[in-house]
């Protein structure tokens, strides 16, 4: 039998020097929910997985640091996430989101790290912390750099993490009075992967929208920043008819696939109202405030 | 005779709590899936890649050279033990591994034993096989035409009287045309003054028992014993039998817990392969599929149903024709059986004087399809509940009062020319007006202006398969304890505590304290199989029975050990009087087999088709997002007639699970297929329910009733509450925003769509 390598660095350099190759059967392993079933289907075949798992004392630490940056390590599980005071306190939509992800055992399993290089356009961390302004802290050969959740992914399971470069951790920048929400639609069952998935974040001053980060995602490709749509919001009143044009303005930019989940033509019309009603929200949350 | 006075004569009706859940809840239940043997190799099995082909080649070399590699077998391997390596309930036609030709994607071509289940699984992915391929056929309804032929020629298994007329028919897909013809359907809508004409479709679906299958067989001397999850090990046996063409006595069938089968683990599955395996390689051999192999093994079949009725001016049913084909993939199974058993309730629970049915089990190049959890029944309610909410709508009739006008009340007979008797269709039918205040029209308002509320309800009917045998053996050891052994398969469904509430009923013991013997066919004793909710009734009278029996003899024996007074006594005291120490047994023996007359060949009709009818309807609430497509169920309504339930807490579980997997067909899976291949055969992409689709509130209703002819007066109850569900959603979908949705599943983008075309009709887009 083929089988494969399974090696355990105590460090997170050891991890990056193991991963510095042009070998693409050579992968981090963290949580594996998304991995395993890759392997299983035969989709994908290590030569070799280098467990962080021995990275998790160093690297699953929840901190908030002086200027309200939070800083998710990359090995918490989602179920760390989900019931940690300071992530309720200043990232409220995190736990939140969690509620619909999977399921209890995928989440106790599954890491923030993994949730985040796995590139499946289908998951709902990616626009959430996208909408937050979040950024990744990668480690690599070349040592540290961030980059914004926004622009992590380069295509369809692809990330623009370079040769070597691990996900250290994850940061948060504070509200700001922003109120952010996210909208997960499945066609199938109710903890099924989203159809669709909108992120929003919105913050308001002198009576216009201020602040506007809107994220479509699982309908689409990649993650898309749905551009037209923040422009034609930001500096506008938030009435009524400026959401549903905006909900409009993004069906149209958006570039919707086919899938299991459902055709382009019914995404599309997904995306329009799924935006209108983000928005809504978001607004209302912050009227009731 | 009495161990626990204070319970005696208080078994039957007791919500006794399921013997087995300790066991099960704390972990040391005991599975196939656990079993290891010393020497034990793992299977994996090398599928076809191709829907219906001529095999030209298959390579096993590379596999059989990987380290740690066994054996590999294939078609030509098995015909050395069994010259016609075919099987099958119904027909002959499901080679152990493929011979000649392959007829599916996923049909098992060759096998890789190894001690280690990786190795055997990295081996199989190195056989390669060169197919010609041939034309496929996948639509039911193109079936019967087609060009493309699944199966040379016809191959009934004999077992089945009516099915021998088929052998050796070529050049056909038609695996068993059924015809019924009652009254004159001609004449019937010539008089009708509305005719409504309509076509359903159901989708191919699987059972996803969360224990997928699993066989271990263990070769002996001259034996064989075969650990299989299984529903049916009394036929298990005999068809290993006949394909080693052994005497039954040799092969020894044992089936510990079942993790669910809903059908999907009925009559012969794995066992062959395994244990052909096991013979070939002289060492025990365990075949266990993945979740994702299960849907190339059995499914739920796809169909289509063209119903047509013909009404008069008072609402009334004159006639109805019902054409249903029924998507067998590329084995029979046990689908000509659904095809007649289902087959003839088409009309539905209604007193109509003019039918004709004509019911085609085809063969496609499918994954095959058998029983599961309504045996046909739901596709059929499907079809003639949306129906005959469409005609109620289009002559502005109320939906429940048309229904009225029409049900077989009383002991009218149903088309077969079977009296309904002890079916309470219209005390189901008005238990749900009386939930769902139907009259009162009590309907809820959302305050929002997306949301549209719609209910819907519907009500159908099962036949019990007929005749069918099961025998019990009640055995009393020396000191008065019970056991039974039975082979009744307890997979989930709550068999056990019931049967051992009839012997504690009978033998004035407390049903706790009865021993079940788990089936071992070198104990347990013959029956049919656990399937289409007959074993309450035809177990339980076995049971009954051979209870009584045991009773009789007791009574017999303190008669002769000169106790005449029957209060006095204890069984230990009769076995001690008699043998002079703790010795001895006293074994009771119950047969049961219950009246039936075949129908008559030329137009199905038959006076006792079946020993009792089983009465189910859903009513459903519902909350539409008209922007998306989406709906909630707010509420949903089982009811049932089960008889007089023997435990009423299991019963009800049965009706609410029933009613959720019911739901799962309904709402969310679908076997989606390209060119025959299964694109979505995992759980991650064939969704089940979870616990957050179920509805806000699940209510099962039991109406009062009593099965004269039943043990206790008690019916079988396992599928009775999947009957309505799918008519009742797509029902109360249309009362909601006036779509109907003909086609299973009820996706929201199916919903929308529809909404969209209906509004573009409006606007004349
Ligand atoms: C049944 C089921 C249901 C699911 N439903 C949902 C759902 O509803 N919504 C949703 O969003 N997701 C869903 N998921 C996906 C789940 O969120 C992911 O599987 C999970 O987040 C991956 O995390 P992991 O730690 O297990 O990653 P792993 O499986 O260990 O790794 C995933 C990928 O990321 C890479 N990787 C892991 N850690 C790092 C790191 N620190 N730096 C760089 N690369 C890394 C790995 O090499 C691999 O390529 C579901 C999964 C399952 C099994």
């Amino acid at each position: 039998m083929r089988g494969f390598e399974l090696v355990r660095p105590a460090t997170l350099e050891e991890a990056i020097r193991l991963l510095d190759t042009d070998d693409p059967t050579v992968r981090p392993l963290s949580g594996g929910t998304a991995i395993m079933q890759m392997m299983k289907t035969g989709i994908f075949k290590p030569s070799r997985l280098v467990s962080l798992s021995s990275l998790a004392g160093d690297h699953s630490a929840i901190t908030l640091d002086d200027k309200g940056f939070l800083s998710i390590g990359a090995m918490t599980t989602l179920a760390a996430v989900e019931h940690s005071q300071v992530v309720l306190q200043h990232a409220p939509l995190l736990p939140k989101v969690m509620k619909r992800l999977a399921n209890v055992r995928v989440r106790n399993a599954a890491t923030v790290g993994g949730a985040l290089a796995h590139g499946d356009p289908h998951m709902d961390l990616p626009p959430v912390l996208a909408a937050l302004d979040a950024e990744v802290i990668a480690q690599g050969p070349g040592g540290q750099r961030r980059i914004p959740v926004a622009d992590l992914y380069a295509g369809y399971f692809e990330t623009v993490l370079q040769r070597g470069e691990i996900i250290a951790s994850v940061s948060v920048p504070p509200r700001n009075g922003c109120n952010s929400v996210y909208r997960k639609t499945t066609t199938r069952t109710a903890d099924d992967w989203p159809a669709l998935g909108v992120a929003t974040s919105l913050g308001r001053g002198e009576g216009v929208l201020q602040h506007v980060r809107l994220f479509a995602s699982a309908a689409t490709e990649r993650m898309t920043r749905l551009g037209s749509a923040e422009a034609h919001l930001r500096g506008n009143r938030p009435e009524a008819k400026l959401l549903e044009e905006a909900g409009r303005i993004a069906a149209q930019e958006v570039e919707v696939i086919d899938d299991a989940h459902g055709s382009a033509a019914y995404k599309v019309a997904l995306v329009a109202v799924q935006v209108r009603r983000a928005l809504h929200e978001a607004l209302q949350q912050g009227s009731e405030q | 005779m009495n161990i626990r006075p204070e319970l005696t004569n208080h078994q039957i009706g007791r919500s006794v709590p399921r013997l087995e859940g300790p066991e099960k809840v704390s972990g040391r239940a005991s599975y196939v899936h656990n079993l290891k043997l010393p020497g034990m190799l793992y299977a994996k099995i090398f599928r076809s890649t191709v829907a219906h082909g001529r095999i030209l080649s298959i390579d096993v070399s590379a596999a059989r050279m990987m380290e740690g590699v066994e054996h590999v077998f294939t078609g030509e391997d098995v015909k050395t033990i069994v010259p016609n390596p075919y099987f099958g309930p119904a027909f002959h036609d499901q080679p152990v591994l493929a011979i000649d030709k392959v007829h599916f994607v996923g049909e098992p071509v060759a096998v890789v034993l190894a001690r280690d289940p990786y190795v055997a699984a990295e081996a199989a992915q190195l056989i390669t096989a060169e197919y010609e391929e041939l034309p496929a056929v996948f639509d039911e309804v193109e079936a019967m035409h087609s060009k493309a032929v699944v199966h040379e020629e016809l191959k009934p298994a004999g077992t089945f009287p009516d099915l021998k007329h088929l052998a050796g028919r070529k050049d056909t897909n038609i695996a068993l045309d059924y015809h019924l013809r009652r009254g004159d359907p001609v004449a019937g809508f010539a008089q009708a003054v509305h005719v409504f004409e309509h076509e359903f479709r159901t989708q191919q679906v699987m059972h996803v028992p969360l224990e997928p299958m699993v066989t271990l067989a263990e070769p002996h001397h001259n034996t064989i014993i075969i650990h299989t999850a299984s529903q049916s090990p009394s036929f298990v046996r005999i068809e290993i039998a006949r394909l080693l063409g052994w005497p039954e006595n040799r092969v020894q069938v044992k089936v510990p817990h079942l993790g669910g089968g809903f059908g999907a683990k009925l009559y012969i599955k794995l066992e062959a392969l395994a244990a052909c395996a096991a013979l070939l390689a002289g060492a025990p051999v365990k075949v266990m599929l993945p979740m994702e192999e299960q849907f190339y093994t059995i499914t739920k079949h796809a169909s289509t149903f063209r119903i047509k009725s013909g009404v008069d001016h008072e609402g009334r049913l004159l006639a109805r024709h019902c054409e249903v084909y029924w998507n067998g993939g590329a084995f029979a199974d046990i689908g000509p059986r659904v095809t007649q058993k289902s087959g003839f309730t088409a009309p539905g629970p209604y007193d109509i004087d003019n039918v004709s049915i004509d019911s085609y089990a085809l063969y496609t190049n499918r994954p095959p399809a058998g029983a599961l959890r309504g045996f046909g029944i739901p596709q059929l309610v499907w079809a003639y509940e949306s129906h005959t909410d469409i005609i109620a709508h289009e002559l502005g009739i109320d939906p429940i009062e048309f229904r009225r006008r029409n049900i077989l009340r009383d002991d009218r007979p149903q088309a077969t020319g079977t009296p309904m008797t002890d079916a309470a269709v219209d005390a189901v039918l008005e238990k749900i007006a009386e939930c769902m205040q139907w009259e009162s029209g009590s309907r809820r308002k959302s305050d929002d202006p997306t949301k549209r509320f719609g209910r819907g309800m519907a009500i159908g009917f099962k036949a019990s398969i007929s005749p069918t045998t099961s025998v019990a053996v009640v055995n009393v050891a020396a000191d008065g304890s019970v056991v039974l052994q039975l082979s009744t398969v307890d997979m989930g469904q709550g068999s056990d505590t019931a049967m051992a509430q009839i012997v504690a009923e009978i033998l004035e013991v407390a049903a706790e304290d009865v021993r079940i013997v788990h089936p071992d066919t070198d104990v347990t004793p013959y029956d049919m199989a656990t399937l289409g909710s007959r074993s309450t009734f035809h177990m339980g009278h076995a049971v009954r029975l051979a209870a009584e029996d045991a009773k009789r003899k007791l009574e017999e024996l303190a008669h002769a050990m000169g106790f005449t007074d029957h209060a006095v006594w204890q069984p230990r005291d009769l076995f001690r009087r008699k043998y002079g120490m703790q010795a001895g047994n006293v074994i009771g023996v119950g047969t049961f087999i219950p009246e039936y007359r075949s129908p008559d060949p030329e137009n199905g009709q038959s006076d006792k088709v079946t020993p009792f009818w089983m009465i189910g309807g859903t009513g459903v609430e519902l909350e539409v997002d008209v922007e998306t497509g989406h709906f909630r169920i707010l509420r949903m309504i089982n009811v049932a007639d089960l008889g007089t339930p023997l435990n009423p807490r299991i019963v009800e579980t049965q009706l609410s699970g029933a009613s959720m997997m019911q739901l799962g067909f309904t709402m969310f899976e679908e076997m989606r297929l390209d060119a025959g291949q299964v694109t979505n055969a995992s759980l991650a992409d064939y969704k089940i329910p979870g616990i957050q689709d179920v509805p806000d509130a699940i209510e099962n209703e039991i109406v009062a009733a009593h099965q004269s002819n039943g043990p206790f007066g008690a019916k079988g109850v396992g599928e009775t509450a999947t009957f309505g569900v799918s008519p009742a959603i797509a029902n109360a979908l249309f009362d909601a925003v006036g779509v109907r949705l003909t086609q299973l599943p009820l996706t929201p983008e199916a919903v929308f769509m529809a909404m969209r075309a209906k509004e573009g009709a409006a606007s004349g887009v």
